[in-house]
């Protein structure tokens, strides 16, 4: 993810538990579901879980165009 | 709560015609063991065996260690929620203990998440479980169990025998009675009162996918942060279900001999007035994480107390935990002292913890889980040794042809203990 930025490519850090995305040092985060399955959610209906992945995903590309000044979290 | 613990030491154990304690020997009649087990259709088969220390001997792959216990006074029984009925609660009355020997359970749950334990050579400098007279369980399974059935199976076979076993010594009279008593929180002396209130915030693994801890029987993860007496954790009220880095997993032994409580009921009067315990959860949303550790503050809070030890189980998102907990506190006015092993590279210079804040400015470290060690061929391994190059802390190549291991110190069980239940020290001064 550093050496991602570092070469000028902005960088997303999907991650569940955001204290530790922030101590690391990540500028974009988008919290997810469970450090066991942080894309989704095995409990829910497919349909249900497809929609959580999808909106995790259209979050992450909306982070990715935001024009920040520090470190942001964008949550729901 | 009074509690007396009667300990009958144990310095060599042998096979016997019958499961006995005589003379500071336990014998250990093997299809007593094994019959106390038969009932279970979930093994396959269960072996017995022996390991003594300075024997060459490896056990791998370890999956826990329990101290054998057993009420000879009081309510219930050790393991409430397990052996002891939860009608009632333990950490009363008098708690019979073998110490010098334990209970080793040994199987392939994880494979790449047990331990290894050398009874000699330089692998037993790191683990105290080379220095116990052990019993050792090898399970296998029926082929089609669920992983998780067999765990609970492992599990509760590792009480039943270390329960077993010590009720064969009831009628041994003790070598050592130790005293554990706490008056009630709200009626405390004068004396007490001027001292500092600490408490200690117990952190149990509660990761799920066999990441667990049991209190009373129930799954860690679904508790709210709560008290707990630290003779109930004497009584076995807290059990080790985890199948977590070997080197820092709490195993019931652990538990049961939990050198923190150990530590502030020893000051208790004299230096401090140990409040008591608060137990709380390690759990895998940041939700669970934030719920928890503001409730585990908020009990300190009530508690009135000027500091608190915390300590942690495994590393890794856990660490999350152990800053949160450490950040409310101080922000709370309440001092904090943290208890944690480093993963911080072969060489020790990487990021110690996943995670940091600068109110963490009191820290106990119990050592660096990632350096390397040589374990050299035994004579005789119990258990299965071709899961060590996939143990954690192992790696393809790991065990070589003579039988020697080349692994990271976390695969030893107990190396980097994070109650500080290890065998090494240093400090600065």
């Amino acid at each position: 993810m550093k050496e991602l930025e570092r070469v000028g490519l902005p960088t997303v850090h999907v991650c569940t538990i955001v204290p530790i995305s922030q101590t690391v040092g990540a500028n974009r985060i988008v919290p997810s579901v469970a450090i066991p399955h942080p894309l989704g959610d095995p409990t829910k209906p497919l349909e249900e879980e497809k929609a959580i992945r999808r909106r995790l995903l259209l979050k992450a590309l909306e982070a990715l165009q935001a024009d920040i000044e520090e470190q942001t979290i964008f949550g729901n | 709560m009074r509690l007396e613990l009667h300990k009958v030491k144990i310095n060599d154990i042998k096979w016997g015609n019958t499961t006995k304690v005589e003379d500071k020997v336990l014998y250990i009649n093997q299809e007593e063991i094994s019959s106390l087990l038969s009932k279970d259709d979930r093994f396959e088969c269960v072996e017995v065996d022996l390991a003594r220390p300075g024997e060459k001997v490896r056990i791998v792959p370890v999956k826990d260690v329990i101290e054998p216990r057993c009420k000879i006074e009081g309510e219930g029984d050790v393991f409430p929620g397990f052996i002891g009925d939860v009608e009632g609660t333990v950490g009363e009355g008098k708690t019979l203990a073998l110490t010098g020997a334990a209970v080793v359970t040994c199987g392939k749950i994880m494979g790449f998440q047990e331990g290894i334990i050398d009874m000699s050579g330089p692998g037993a400098d790191y683990t105290p479980f080379s220095k116990t007279n052990n019993v050792v369980l090898v399970f296998t399974p029926r082929a089609d169990i669920e992983r998780h059935d067999y765990e609970a199976a492992c599990r509760v076979a590792g009480l039943k025998v270390a329960h077993f076993l010590a009720t064969k010594a009831k009628d041994v009279s003790p070598d050592e009675v130790s005293l554990y008593e706490l008056e009630e929180i709200t009626k405390r002396s004068k004396e007490l009162e001027k001292l500092p209130k600490v408490a200690y915030i117990y952190m149990l693994q509660s990761q799920g996918l066999l990441h667990d801890t049991y209190v009373y029987g129930v799954d860690a993860k679904k508790i709210l942060p709560t008290l707990i007496h630290p003779n109930e954790v004497f009584d076995g009220a807290i059990v080790s279900g985890n199948c977590v880095s070997a080197c820092d997993k709490n195993s019931t032994y652990v538990h049961q001999n939990n050198p923190v409580i150990e530590a502030l009921y020893k000051r208790h009067g004299e230096e401090i007035n140990f409040i008591g315990c608060i137990i709380t959860n390690e759990n895998v949303t940041l939700e669970d994480k934030k719920r928890n550790s503001s409730y585990t503050v908020k009990l300190a809070r009530m508690l009135g107390v000027d500091g608190v030890i915390i300590t942690e189980e495994g590393f890794g998102n856990p660490d999350t935990d152990l800053i949160m907990n450490c950040k409310k506190a101080e922000l709370a006015g309440i001092k904090t002292v943290l208890i944690t092993d480093e993963y911080a590279g072969r060489d020790g210079a990487s990021q110690s913890l996943a995670d940091a804040s600068p109110e963490a400015n009191a820290v106990v470290s119990v050592g660096n889980a990632n350096p390397i060690v040589k374990l050299p061929p035994m004579e005789r391994v119990i258990g299965f040794s071709e899961y060590v190059d996939i143990i954690a802390g192992g790696f393809s190549g790991s065990l070589k042809d003579d039988g020697s291991i080349e692994v990271e110190l976390q695969a030893i069980t107990g190396a980097t203990n994070e109650l500080g239940f290890t065998c090494f020290s240093a400090e600065t001064r």
